[in-house]
């Protein structure tokens, strides 16, 4: 029982990070219908940012949220001001040659990041890296634990701007429908890269959180990508408590998983509860939801 | 479009075309000879890629300097595997087929290597392989694939003389990254504890670049082992080695075998978890090979960083292949595959020569060492003849350090 119980709090713990990543997928999902495959690398840029922040001023990772949040939100803003709008309504062979973009744009960033730091492993190591803090006989990973209270507190304050602020109403209605937006008086194509760069600062908060637990390397990116990928498509595409469900769903599938069948095949059961909802529940964790 | 995007533009352009004119400058008027390696540059090993590709050029240039083989200058064409078997693949088929190399080497990753080891095998072009290390690389019978550095089964042999004269473990834990390395690797070491007497408790994989490892380490707590034995890269070490601080796991001893956790990121990373830990390794610079001292400092002389075994082995390589050109009777992949077979070369590596033995063939036989983390240096502990440090036996408990 022991074990069960540490084992679901583990997964809880991480699987907060996870929405956090996959949210920030989902409102580019919703607002642009398009999948953001450099998601992951621009968590690893946020992520290197945060280690410069560390290692030149001694600035905490935590604390350092304020600098990589709005300055991913920032260089993502452009990314899509000149990259990703620009080639909307453009003929092309391929349908969807904004989704090709943003391979590019991950493999761009991938490779500056690369070309800076060169390909070495970096940890940033806090006095609170390896704390634990005990509730009874259940262990909780400090860092994790306050990289969980933060992912709620930047979900909370995000839903309080999607559902009570003018520029969140018109992210919701781009959304929903673009058309009806757009005859609302919408500025359609600014609502479109702020929704870029909202969900880049979404993911740099989560490479921040996550740095002081993990490390980083240029090619860290990938793995995140898919990850998010995965809980986009379990939360139902554009429902953003649905990749708060699919999040927490995936951490506590990966950490079941990992106590119970055996580590090796972590990625295999996501992929297995992945498959589970496609076939029967195909529109995804939001079907439980109301938003 | 405006007119200063039009002058960045036609910039681009010139800029474009002058690297076009002048990026490919022949390096010799004389004819080189041509070898192709193939090392994970970029990707998740590419930290691995540029130790070796530094010491290979590191070797190359010293060798060319001294008027190369044959009146010829060697050329190496370096090809990027990005740690994935299938992109291998098709960087031998181009380097055989469209550059005519005359040989093959590096080979980092165990199935990167394996998938290349085919292809030269199937092309009849010889491949001097200088890290991947699965068994089976060199138990399939393949006469053109050699192989320099010991299989990955023969990585632990110095460790296990130190459990049975020294540590006497009852029982152990083996966790291992399920890929080819780890996987075989965890096989084989399963199997010499047996022989040991050596109750082994539990053996189980983990998914290379896990986040918490904590699931797996609670099970090790559980069975309270006196020895855990850990084949893994070096993040992965860092972060179970960090993990098992936190969760103040204290067997008697905790051995890595080779690959990670030799390197210095791993101190770095792991910072004070890393204090005591063991590996497996098959190469310090003190051992008493010619010219490995020399390598360990012009390398740090030259690249401002440390090196280990992995460079070692790719300079040894260099080496070797040297050797075997300046042996061969004309570059024919035939020639050249008998100049590799005849092989007998000291290098910084130690001894160099090709045997066929149990199931493998073209195998070189080198031994290995026991090295432990102490005040932050690697120290060479066991066997006792090369060791320059006295063994730290049992582990310090976390708590109370």
């Amino acid at each position: 029982m022991l074990v069960f119980v540490q084992t679901i709090v583990a997964g809880i713990l991480i699987g907060g990070l996870y929405a956090l990543i996959g949210i920030g997928m989902t409102l580019i999902m919703g607002v642009m219908g398009i999948i953001n495959l450099a998601h992951g690398q621009i968590m690893m840029v946020s992520m290197y940012l945060t280690y410069v922040c560390f290692n030149t001023f001694g600035m905490d990772p935590y604390l350092s949220l304020v600098v990589t949040m709005p300055a991913l939100f920032f260089i993502s803003f452009y990314i899509g001001k000149y990259l990703l709008v620009p080639l909307i309504g453009r003929d092309s062979i391929l349908p969807e040659n904004q989704v090709l973009m943003t391979v590019g744009i991950a493999i761009c960033l991938t490779e500056t990041m690369r070309f800076i730091f060169t390909s070495n492993y970096q940890s940033v190591r806090t006095g609170y890296s390896n704390k634990a803090f005990y509730l009874g006989d259940i262990s909780f990973n400090f860092p994790l634990a306050v990289a969980f209270l933060i992912a709620i507190g930047i979900t909370v304050a995000l839903f309080f701007f999607l559902m009570k602020t003018d520029i969140g109403r018109a992210i919701r209605a781009t959304a929903q429908d673009k058309d009806a937006a757009v005859l609302m008086g919408i500025n359609q194509q600014r609502i479109t890269y702020a929704t870029y760069g909202l969900g880049a600062a979404l993911t740099a908060a989560a490479g921040s959180l996550l740095l002081p637990i993990y490390y980083l390397f240029p090619d860290l990116g990938g793995p995140f990508t898919l990850k998010a990928f995965v809980i986009t498509i379990l939360g139902g595409m554009g429902s953003t408590v649905g990749a708060i469900l699919g999040g927490l769903t995936l951490g506590i599938a990966e950490s079941l998983g990992a106590t119970y069948i055996s580590m090796g095949y972590k990625d295999a059961v996501g992929m297995v509860i992945f498959l589970l909802v496609l076939i029967f529940i195909p529109g995804g964790l939001k079907r439980f939801t109301k938003i | 479009m405006g007119r200063g995007n039009r002058v960045v533009g036609w910039g681009v352009f010139f800029l474009l075309l002058t690297g076009l004119i002048w990026g490919p400058v022949p390096t010799n008027a004389q004819e080189v000879i041509k070898v192709g390696i193939i090392l994970p540059l970029t990707g998740e090993k590419a930290k691995f890629g540029e130790i070796e590709k530094n010491s290979f050029v590191m070797a190359l240039n010293e060798i060319n300097k001294a008027g190369g083989v044959k009146g010829k200058k060697i050329e190496l064409l370096f090809e990027d595997d990005t740690g994935k078997p299938d992109v291998a693949r098709s960087a031998v088929e181009k380097l055989v087929s469209k550059d005519n190399v005359v040989m093959l080497g590096g080979g980092y990753g165990s199935s990167e290597t394996y998938s290349i080891a085919g292809v030269a095998q199937q092309k009849k072009i010889p491949f001097l392989i200088n890290t991947g290390s699965a068994d089976k690389i060199t138990e399939q019978g393949w006469n053109f694939v050699f192989r320099l550095n010991p299989p990955v089964s023969e990585y632990s042999e110095a460790a296990e003389g130190f459990f049975k004269d020294i540590a006497k473990p009852k029982t152990a834990a083996i966790l291992f990254e399920n890929t080819l390395f780890g996987t075989s690797g965890s096989k084989e070491v399963e199997k010499s504890l047996k022989d040991l007497g050596i109750q082994v408790l539990l053996k189980e994989g983990y998914e290379h670049g896990a986040v918490d490892f904590k699931p797996l380490l609670i099970k090790v707590k559980n069975g309270n082992p006196d020895l855990v034995y850990m084949i893994s890269y070096v993040m992965d070490a860092s972060l179970i080695m960090r993990q098992s601080m936190e969760l103040d796991i204290n067997p008697k001893m905790f051995v890595g075998g080779g690959a990670g956790f030799t390197l210095p990121e791993f101190y770095q990373n792991a910072g004070k978890a890393a204090e005591g830990v063991f590996s497996a390794d098959l190469w310090v610079p003190s051992l008493p090979y010619p010219g490995a001292m020399e390598y360990f400092k012009n390398y740090k002389k030259a690249y401002g960083k440390e090196t280990e075994y992995h460079g070692a082995e790719a300079y040894a390589a260099m080496q070797v292949i040297a050797d075997v050109l300046k042996r061969a009777k004309s570059f024919s992949p035939e020639d050249v595959r008998q100049a590799l077979a005849g092989t007998d070369l000291m290098t910084v590596f130690g001894k160099i020569k090709f045997t066929s033995y149990g199931k493998m063939t073209n195998q070189s036989k080198v031994p290995t060492y026991l090295v432990q983390w102490i005040k932050g240096r690697l120290e060479c502990v066991w066997p006792k003849p090369v060791a320059t440090a006295p063994y730290i036996y049992p582990h310090k408990p976390w708590k109370g350090r």
